[in-house]
């Protein structure tokens, strides 16, 4: 065997080291053993590829891509690193964003250098988000986050770190000083110890689960009262809605019932208001007919016994009675011939010298101070001779008397008309001052 | 304790995409293989240069 053979046997012997500990995701000690293989024998494309390979797991892209091209270059046939370069420069803008992702954690590792720590974690942080498998942004990261003594946020960028590479050296140290600060340390230790202490078992020793615990008085009056709030609750949740909904559906059913006899008494109520209404309606008109009857034949009644009345003040030679009643006649409505016939020759009479004697009546309740009665005389004279120009002047005075100055002014203006060089138009225009 | 100043001078730059060329083109590829086939021809060219010096 020359040299040249037991160094590409020691190759060997390295990088099967490699490949286990690959295997087992121990990167960093696989790293190595690939690095010392390929000094051996430069030629070993497996271990350069393996370590292109691990390179690109840990986010080193450009140092994978180094490994890949000599190998290909030093293999350019049947050699699996064609196919991993073919793969990254295959997709398009691939090496563009791992490019731009690498230069950001340079320049954040300048930035940290620069005490600019704040800056630094901003950049690391966007990197690891776009590529979460960069380890040495993520113990940077976890770095500067130890360093601000924010060791919950470094662990969690170290528990990466340890998920892609078990057994990186530094972010194991890393991550036991930050178990340390945590507290979480003396929980993995008591852990340990309760996994790992042993006694000899009797016979009679049973085996609790660690979820089993004594319960102390407190703890069954808990249960107990917890158990009643569950059973509350079961019953208020699940058997009080289901009763609560049969009770609201038969409360329903009656309401409607009771409001559908009330619909039907309301209509009876409507109807017969309205056949009260119609009957009430009914009533009135025939009350008003009756009325109707019972003035016409009234009023006939009471003129003939207002003439009869009339004929026995004459008999008794009371002329005035007879005059008084003559005015109250109406006389049209008598239509027997004999009757008229008296009539007629009454109110000859009454036109002859009736008048006067309303005119004196009205004169003389003027002067006991009744002007209305006196006008009411001046009226019922006026009508048996309307044209009585001293009526019209005592009437016109009375109103005058009164205060109703236009009645007057009108009456006055009557008896100027009538004859306007008479003394009572002179007179007349005197009492209304024009 | 953790040193941060130490701790961050130990960080190094990452190998950047457009410096890969310079790194193959300025990479040592030598192997064992090599060192040991350098040292062979250099203990040759040493055994001739001392013959011909003994002629």
């Amino acid at each position: 065997m020359n040299d040249t053979q037991r160094c590409s046997r020691i190759s060997n012997v390295f990088y099967n080291r490699g490949l286990e500990k690959a295997q087992i995701r121990d990167l960093t000690g696989a790293a190595e053993c690939l690095k010392k293989s390929l000094q051996f024998n430069k030629y070993n494309t497996d271990a350069r590829n393996l370590l292109g390979l691990i390179c690109y797991e840990v986010g080193e892209t450009a140092q994978a891509l180094l490994q890949w091209v000599v190998s290909s270059n030093l293999q350019p046939e049947h050699n699996r690193a064609s196919y991993y370069l073919h793969e990254i420069q295959g997709s398009p803008g691939r090496l563009e964003d791992e490019s731009v992702h690498i230069r950001r954690y340079n320049q954040a590792l300048v930035q940290a250098q620069n005490d600019n720590a704040q800056l630094a974690i901003l950049q690391l942080r966007r990197v690891v988000e776009h590529k979460p498998n960069y380890i040495q942004a993520h113990m940077l990261l976890a770095l500067l986050y130890m360093g601000q003594e924010d060791y919950g946020k470094a662990g969690k960028s170290l528990y990466k770190v340890l998920q892609i590479d078990r057994n990186n050296p530094r972010a194991s140290w890393y991550m036991s000083i930050v178990k340390k600060n945590t507290g979480r340390a003396d929980v993995e230790k008591r852990k340990l110890k309760n996994a790992f202490s042993h006694h000899q078992m009797e016979d009679d020793d049973i085996i609790l689960p660690p979820s089993y615990k004594e319960n102390t008085g407190w703890q069954t009056i808990l249960h107990i009262v917890a158990g009643l709030a569950i059973g509350a609750a079961f019953v208020f949740f699940l058997i009080m809605p289901s009763q609560e909904e049969k009770l609201n559906e038969s409360h329903n059913q009656e309401i409607n019932g009771v409001l559908e006899q009330l619909n039907q008494k309301n209509m009876d109520i409507d109807s017969l208001t309205k056949e009260r209404d119609a009957f009430r309606e009914e009533r009135d008109e025939a009350q008003g007919r009756l009325s109707e009857i019972e003035e016409e034949n009234g009023g006939i009644i009471r003129q003939y016994q207002q003439l009869v009345q009339i004929l026995r003040a004459y008999r008794l030679d009371d002329f005035e009675t007879a005059v008084q009643l003559y005015s109250d006649l109406d006389g049209t409505q008598i239509t027997d011939g004999p009757m008229q016939a008296i009539i007629g020759e009454i109110r000859e009479d009454m036109e002859e010298s009736g008048y006067q004697v309303l005119a004196d009546l009205g004169s003389r309740a003027r002067d006991e101070g009744d002007p209305d009665q006196a006008i009411a005389w001046y009226q019922k004279s006026l009508a048996i001779r309307p044209d009585n120009p001293q009526v019209l002047y005592d009437m016109a005075m009375v109103y005058q008397g009164k205060g109703e100055d236009d009645t007057a002014n009108e009456l006055f203006g009557q008896i100027i008309m009538s004859d306007p060089d008479s003394e009572l138009a002179q007179q007349a225009r005197t009492a209304r001052g024009y | 304790m953790i040193n941060f100043e130490e701790e961050l001078s130990r960080f190094k730059p990452s190998l950047e995409v457009e410096e890969v060329e310079d790194a193959i083109i300025n990479g040592d590829l030598t192997d064992m293989s090599d060192l040991l086939m350098d040292m062979v021809k250099q203990g040759v060219r040493n055994k001739e240069g001392k013959e011909q010096s003994d002629e």
